[in-house]
């Protein structure tokens, strides 16, 4: 049989957290960028605890469709079942430690070790060697040398999430509302959501943490960086975000989503009018389903990120992993996701248009990245990397009264989502275990009654 | 020359196999291929394996373990890692009932597999 991964242990946290990460005021340091012994604690801490995505359902059609992703550092395989269930292996033999599979995605009866030949079928069994009658003679014990396999699978809409930590919380009270908005995207059709081409894979000479909270909640950034290309693919300057009557950011246990209600404002920077007139199309049958007000979302100026590394646009379609690499490096393992009922040419024009703005060439994803390095390279200089480093916009916008779930702000220019992303992954640096992670969650872990029907900007905006 | 009941004509549906238990000379699969019946030792020649695990691909039979291949009806070893060919039987049809004849002395000894 395949065998349960051992679980790590936890070493002691770093003594100095809370001078690089003081969330209360609103502060942190560009070390948290740099040090290779943070980034170590990350690891382990953060990408060997959390849950990770790994895949779309839509990736896998039949038994022994496979890809291969990283958790963290950490290669491992994602296979379909007879059953239709998933399960996720360390892509590493037990026996020496070889890799077992080295394609990015195909279908297989099963995975041989090029080293000895150990052969392991998809439910991770081992059913053999090469001389196998060695084995037999020395009383081995095949049933304790199965592939190692990943504490916790489970999905959400299509997502795929792993998770090394058996003692972790169920998928889906770590995504807890989250789940609400990201129905926004993924469930505003019948039928969910697919992934169109391949995997676009390419790196970046910067920190996981300044890509993931990029779109946790940093729309701020959108009208000056990507003003030149706004120019090149609109014709015009990127919608200016202070101008939107409504717009909120709201997180929860580290993750978060910033948007505004205006359907189409994500969508319009591919330059696709027929995407727009899609999304215009369905609007009806998505309020039918969510209600007016995620129906304002479907491809809003807005972005999220689901804590660590998984995050995604509206509208654009993309959805990619930050990989970390060292803390200098990041791999991006990058998809593009349409509504499967979609008509062929639509879902043709999404992946080129995502192509043109957010892939290793695309115009944004250029202005992005060379900020994005220039943040990690600073961090390099001793003295720099000690400075403090300013993530205070917004502090008193938490609004009390709202049917919204979630901890949930007033206005996308706000850093809210950002303070409880760094505050969380600072949390997880601290806690032993997620018993001793503290709760900062205080908005409602289930959306009200008026949530699906709000579109007035509500009242009570009250204390931090 | 020996006779040896291998299983029932409805018990082994159209392109599959079946491993009949067999002590004396080594367990045997069975295989139906669009109604034509074979049958070869079970053991693959390159590792422990039972052939009737694996899965049939026209007229091969792939072994589970580490995906060679054998021709059913000759015994030949085809693919990668399997090298030495494996012992066949002929079968014979009694109205429901399906037998091997086996040789005292296989007719090729390279068709005699390990097992």
């Amino acid at each position: 049989m395949a065998n349960r991964i051992k679980t790590i242990d936890i070493t002691d946290a770093l003594p100095d957290i809370d001078d690089f990460c003081d969330i209360p005021n609103a502060r942190i340091s560009g070390e948290i960028f740099h040090r290779q012994d943070i980034y170590e604690q990350e690891l382990e801490k953060i990408f060997a605890r959390c849950w990770l995505f790994v895949g779309h359902e839509s990736q896998f059609k039949k038994a022994g469709d496979y890809i291969t992703t990283t958790m963290g550092e950490d290669d491992v395989i994602i296979v379909r079942q007879k059953n239709g269930s998933h399960k996720a292996f360390i892509n590493a033999c037990p026996h020496r430690g070889n890799k077992v599979c080295f394609s990015e995605s195909g279908n297989a009866r099963g995975f041989i070790c090029n080293y000895h030949g150990w052969s392991f079928n998809i439910e991770g069994n081992l059913i053999g060697q090469h001389e196998s009658g060695i084995y037999e003679s020395s009383q081995f014990d095949a049933s304790k040398w199965g592939l190692r396999e990943v504490a916790q699978i489970d999905s959400y809409k299509g997502l795929i999430f792993a998770t090394f930590d058996a003692q972790a919380p169920s998928l889906e009270e770590y995504l807890g509302p989250m789940t609400w908005y990201l129905d926004a995207l993924f469930d505003n059709q019948e039928g969910g959501t697919e992934f169109v081409g391949g995997c676009i894979r390419s790196t970046m000479d910067c920190n996981w943490k300044i890509a993931a909270e990029n779109f946790v909640g940093d729309i701020l950034h959108a009208g000056w960086t990507h003003d030149s290309a706004a120019r090149a693919m609109l014709g015009g300057a990127v919608s200016k975000v202070s101008d939107f009557e409504e717009s909120y950011s709201v997180n929860w246990n580290g993750h978060g989503y910033e948007f505004a209600l205006d359907t189409v404002g994500n969508v319009a920077v591919l330059g696709e009018s027929a995407l727009n007139k899609y999304l215009h199309t369905i609007k009806p049958s998505v309020i039918d389903r969510l209600g007016e007000f995620r129906a304002n979302m479907i491809g809003s100026v807005s972005s999220c990120t689901i804590f660590p590394n998984f995050s995604f646009l509206p509208g654009q379609n993309t959805v990619r992993i930050w990989q970390p690499r060292g803390p200098n490096k990041i791999e991006l393992f990058t998809w593009v996701v349409v509504n499967k009922t979609a008509p062929e040419d639509i879902k043709e024009k999404w992946r080129k248009g995502a192509m043109i703005t957010f892939s290793p060439t695309g115009v944004f994803e250029m202005d992005d990245g060379e900020n994005w390095e220039y943040c990690t390279k600073t961090a390099r200089g001793r003295v720099t990397s000690q400075q403090d480093l300013f993530v205070g916009l917004g502090m008193d916008t938490y609004l009390e009264e709202t049917d919204l779930p979630a901890n949930v702000y007033s206005g996308q220019l706000n850093e809210a989502n950002s303070r409880a992303f760094y505050q969380y992954w600072g949390d997880l640096l601290k806690s032993p275990s997620w018993d001793a992670m503290p709760n900062n969650n205080k908005g409602k872990a289930k959306a009200g009654p008026k949530a699906s029907q709000i579109s007035d900007k509500t009242d009570g905006i009250g204390e931090k | 020359m020996k006779r040896v009941f291998l299983c029932n004509v409805s018990e082994l549906s159209v392109n599959t196999v079946r491993k009949v238990d067999n002590a004396e000379h080594g367990d045997i699969a069975v295989y139906n291929l669009s109604g034509q019946y074979y049958a070869t030792a079970d053991l693959c020649s390159h590792a422990t394996a039972s052939l009737a695990e694996g899965d049939i691909e026209d007229d091969l039979i792939v072994c589970p373990v580490h995906w060679g291949t054998f021709h059913i009806p000759t015994g030949e070893a085809r693919d990668f890692p399997c090298e030495i060919n494996i012992r066949t039987y002929k079968v014979e049809q009694e109205g429901d009932d399906l037998f091997a004849l086996i040789a005292d002395k296989a007719e090729d000894p390279s068709l005699i597999a390990k097992g």
